[in-house]
This record gives structure tokens, sequence and C-alpha cells, in this order.
């Protein structure tokens, strides 16, 4: 009965004092909104991130040839070879596939124009592995690799830098090097992704780069794509056993190459994200402290012009501990609404945000509840004082006061 | 049976370095029943008198005892209570809640009593029809007119049935015969028994009383029955 009564009091105040009430709690709607929108952007972003790994290579892992080193004493590197990428090919240990790249960059010309291009030689598995889609024409097979056959699939921007279109260049001729090349396929536009952009590239088989691009057997890379239900450090170790092996690595002594695990790239950016929003948090945090203490200005006025009510209240029996409750409950009350307008209006920010940049639209419960109660907190924490003074008032000198 | 009993009643407040003496030994004898006023100009001490016997401060020094309860020693919240039980306030200004309807207004002390809910209701609807402000429960203070507001104050301080109804100044913010009314109101609680102090300074007020006791310099001059 008498919370009920704290709250119909906190409720008329507030309402008899609707203008002052909101301008009051401004600064907790502000920093709940903030919190609220940032934990979601934060969110947000870490799926779309996820998303992203996933569909690049998250599950691909690169290898590299490194410098090897042995007691502070550098060896030459030792490159990784075809052979290399056939011996992990024929290890079955782990369901992967396998594919190496011979990357490097050449002039190519079409009709009039030429430009240096980069191009590659692969697999045919690679488009699979990276997940392209050839949208015209088709991908070369395992026996033109084998036969070193001049065909190549073009990124669709190298038609536009040739300042051609795609179709026209299908099944026509492409000069790399001063050799002709029969474009077989187009792939579909990817987009660039950070350091690489699969659409100005030239894929050709890796024999062909092999023996007539490049007069190499050494490749930049192998790339290694592990199904979904393997686990990434087990498959890390068994390129490693295989690898050594290939290159007849001794016990004790260091790797020859390394392997990338993109995910490596993905914990850097979630840190980046962690950091960002620990960051806008202690904004936030700072606006509800500054709130708070709006909240506790304005109880105190509110107590002083409200000095003979709390002196009636008291006459007609109301205790130090009514008295209390009814000024805090106001004050929870004020930064209660405060932060649920708050979350209401960070969901709305968020809303916006993520309709521009078509993310799904969630907001963690915890981060509701959570902020929700600390804006509580806030007003039970900022009410007190102003609380405790009203309780002191002596209830004779109150009734009088003018 | 004597309800309010003063012994050698003090109150001196400090006024900077220097003490002021309200009340300077105030012995009184109150029964179960009486009808008092209690006159005298302002600075005699009769509001001094009036907050120690009404429980809203406590004596420098004598003895006070409501009820038979030596209640000069009370800390706070027993002082509270006692108020909560024992005493009814009427006011010069009314004092009720603005934003309040009549029945909320009168049902707070019951509330700050912990009574229940459904029984505060039933409670305070009945002291309102006492009064005769049976169809007015409603309204807000600002839709009721002065005597109808004395009349919802009055009905609150009742609410409780207190030993006590102190009234101060009630018919001080109110028209001749809205304060008539209002003191027809009171006589009439007094036939039923209950006990009534009046605190006024206007005669015509204190004769309608059955006895009146001045207060000069904070001492009691004159004790009479009317």
């Amino acid at each position: 009965m008498l919370f009920a009564e704290s709250l119909y009091s906190a409720i008329n105040a507030i309402k008899a004092n609707a203008t002052r009430s909101f301008l009051t709690s401004l600064a907790i709607i502000i920093g709940t909104a903030s919190v609220i929108a940032m934990i979601a952007i934060g969110e947000g972003a870490q799926n779309a991130l996820n998303n992203e790994i996933d569909n690049l290579g998250g599950r691909v892992l690169s290898v590299y040839a490194s410098q090897r080193k042995r007691g502070g004493v550098t060896y030459g590197s030792n490159p990784l070879i075809i052979k290399d990428a056939e011996a992990l090919r024929n290890d079955k240990k782990i369901d992967w596939k396998i594919t190496p790249s011979i990357e490097g960059s050449r002039q190519i010309k079409f009709g009039n124009n030429n430009m240096s291009a980069g191009i590659s030689g692969h697999w045919t598995n690679y488009f699979d592995i990276q997940g392209y889609k050839i949208s015209s024409g088709r991908n070369f097979t395992e026996n033109e690799n084998l036969a070193r056959k001049r065909v190549a699939v073009i990124g669709p921007k190298v038609a536009t830098e040739l300042k051609t279109s795609p179709r026209a260049m299908l099944n026509k001729e492409l000069l790399i090097s001063g050799v002709p090349f029969k474009v077989i396929g187009i792939l579909e536009s990817e987009g660039s992704s950070g350091w690489r952009s699969p659409d100005d590239n030239v894929y050709v088989p890796l024999l062909t780069a092999s023996d007539r691009i490049y007069g190499r057997k050494t490749v930049n890379s192998i790339s290694v794509s592990i199904s979904n239900d393997q686990n990434i450090e087990e498959a890390m170790v068994a390129i490693e056993q295989v690898l050594r092996r290939q290159h007849d690595i001794g016990p004790g002594v260091d790797n020859d190459f390394r392997i990338n695990d993109w995910s490596q790239y993905s914990d850097l950016r979630k840190e980046a994200t962690a950091i960002f929003t620990i960051l806008i948090t202690g904004i936030a945090g700072i606006s509800l402290l500054v709130g708070g203490i709006g909240v506790m200005n304005i109880m105190l006025v509110s107590v002083t012009e409200r000095t003979r009510e709390i002196g009636l209240r008291k006459a007609l029996g109301a205790t130090h501990k009514a008295i209390m409750m009814q000024f805090i409950v106001e004050a929870m009350l004020l930064c209660l609404l405060g932060g649920i307008v708050g979350v209401i209006l960070g969901a709305g920010m968020f809303y916006i945000f993520a309709s521009f940049q078509e993310w799904t639209f969630y907001i963690p419960l915890g981060a509701i509840i959570g902020s929700i109660t600390f804006s509580a907190a806030v007003g039970l924490f900022f009410g007190i004082w102003p609380a405790r003074r009203a309780a002191k008032l002596d209830p004779a000198l109150s009734l009088r006061y003018e | 049976m004597s309800i309010i009993k003063t012994v050698e009643l003090k109150r001196s407040f400090e006024m900077g370095t220097q003490s002021v003496e309200a009340l300077k030994g105030i012995d009184l004898n109150v029964q179960a029943g009486e009808f008092i006023a209690i006159m005298g100009p302002s600075g005699s001490g009769k509001t001094t008198l009036m907050n120690i016997i009404g429980c809203l401060d406590t004596p420098t020094s004598g003895q006070y005892l409501l009820n038979n309860q030596e209640v000069s020693t009370f800390l706070d919240d027993d002082l509270a209570m006692i108020r909560n039980k024992e005493i009814g306030f009427v006011f010069q200004s009314f004092h009720l809640l603005a934003r309040s309807s009549a029945l909320d207004n009168v049902m707070l002390p019951l509330k700050y009593a912990g009574e229940k809910k459904n029984i505060a209701i039933d409670r305070a609807k009945k002291a309102l029809l006492d009064v005769g402000l049976g169809d007015r429960m409603d309204h807000s203070p600002s839709e009721l007119s002065g005597g109808q507001q004395q009349r919802v104050a009055i009905a609150r301080a009742l609410v409780n049935s207190p030993s006590i109804l102190f009234a101060d100044e009630p018919t001080g913010n109110l028209d001749s015969q809205t304060g008539a009314d209002v003191m027809n109101l009171f006589k009439q609680l007094h036939q039923n028994g209950q006990t009534i102090i009046i605190i006024t300074h206007e005669e015509e007020i204190a004769n309608q009383a059955q006895r009146v006791i001045t207060i000069r310099d904070g001492l009691i001059e004159t004790d009479k029955l009317v």
C-alpha cells in the first residue's frame, strides 16, 4: 500500500511537471539510446564480419613459403612447388580441397587495347573453393590443364578495362605476353574484398601458367579449403606433417612454410569492434552519470518545492521510510522512463542503420534489460540524497514553509 | 479520563547565539470529549504549544502525557505513528494534495497506517459521507469550494478515529458563512464525543468552544469555561 502510494505520487509529480521531467531524463534517454544502438551495431558488425569470413575463406587456409631459420642463421627459402600441393591432395586423412596458385602479372592485349593484369594459374577446383561463380562460358577442365591448353577465365572488370564488354570477349582471343589464349569463361562480379579483387584477374590452368607463362614449377601459395565439420587446428597439423615430409625437414628444425588462418583477421577485427564498443559504452556511461546528477538536482528542487506537502504527509503519519520511498521511487521512475524511451530511441536508430547496411534487425535482450535496469539503478543512487533530505525535514517547520 | 496532561512544558529555540523561550512552563490538562479553544496573539507561543501537543515537535523540558503515555521522549518515527493514530489535523490552508481526488486525500492517513486498500476505501468513503461530501468523492481540490475543501480535510483528520482533533485557524481562509458551517460541523463532532482543540485568534470562534485557554508570553494566562 505504501509502495503503491509512492508510485501514485511519483506518477502525479512527473505528470505535473511533464516538460521538466522530460528535459531531466534527456541525458538518461541519450545515454541509454547510445548504449542500445552501439551494442546492436557492434553485434551486427560482428555478424556481418562472420558472414564475410565464412564466405571468403573463413574455412580456407593458405600456405606460403617462408624463410628457414636455425640458430639465428637464415637459410635460403625453400619454395612451395606443385608436387607439394599434389602431396596434400593425396593425403586423405582430412576432408579438404587443395588448389595451388601461381601468380604474377603480364601484359594482356585484346584488339587494340592492352593493360597489365594479374594472371594466376590454378587447378580446376579453384572457383569452387573460393565460391566464385562463372556467369557465362565455362571453367577449364583437368584435360585442358594436363594438355597445357591456352584457355582463360576472366574477371568482368578485365573487359571493362580493355574497353570492351565481357560478352564481346567470350570465345575470342586474348593475348597474354603476346601469346593468344582463348577466353572460355567470364566470372560473376564478386566485388573487391579488401586486399584482392577477383574481378580484374585472369585465370588459367595451373600447368599452362607454369609452363607457358611463368616457366616455373614453384607456386606462390597453396589454398586448403576445409569442410565445415573439420577442425581447423587439426587440419593445420596435418598440413604441417605432409609438408615437413615433402621438404624433408628433420625434427627440431623450423618449418620453411607458414600457414595463414583467415580467422586470425577476424579475431583482429573482433578486437577492434570490442574496443570501439567499450569506448562508446564508456561515453554512454558518462552520459548516464551526468543524467543521474541532473535527476538528483531536479529532485532536490522538487523536495524544496514540496516542503509543505512533505510536512503534511509527516503530520498525517508518514515515517522517515515512507518519505524516503516516495522520493526514491520518483527518481527511479524518472530514470526508468528515460531508460525505456532511450531503448526505443536506440532501437529506432539501429533499425534505420540496419536497413541501410542490409543487416538483420537484432538487439540482444540482455542489452535491453541491462540498460533499463542500469538506468533505474542510476535513479536509485542519485535519488537517495534528495530523499534523505526530504525525510529529515522537520514536520512543524515544513507545514508552515512558504 | 485525561487525554492530555502536560507538566512544566518548556520549549526554547536557538536563534543564533540567543536562546528564545517560546514556552515557559505550561501545565495543561485535557479530558476526553472536551472542546477547547486556544487563543493568543501571534508570538504568544500558541503555535509552539500546538506543535508539541500535536506531536509535531518535542519539548525542551517537562512532561507530556498523551493517553497516559509519555511521548516527549519519543523518536521521530514513533511520533509519526502517534500522529497517525491519535491526532487529526485541520489546517487553515486545508493542505490537500492538489492532484489527488477527495477520496485519495482522505485515504492518505490510512495508507501510512498500513491499512488494506479495500478497508481504507470503505472508511474514507464513510468519513466523506459523515462530513456531507458523499457526492464529491472523485473531485480534485480545485473542483471544490473552500468550505468543501476544509470538509475534506476534516474527513481526512477523522478517518483514523483519532483521540484529538486539532484545528489550526480552521476558518481563517473561509468566508463567514462557510466558517460558521465548519464550526457547526465541529460542534456536531463534539456532541458525538470527539475531543477537539481549536487554535484561533478570533474571539467569536473561541467562544463557540466549551473551554477557552489564552496564552501570553509562553504561559497560560487564563483558562476558563464558556
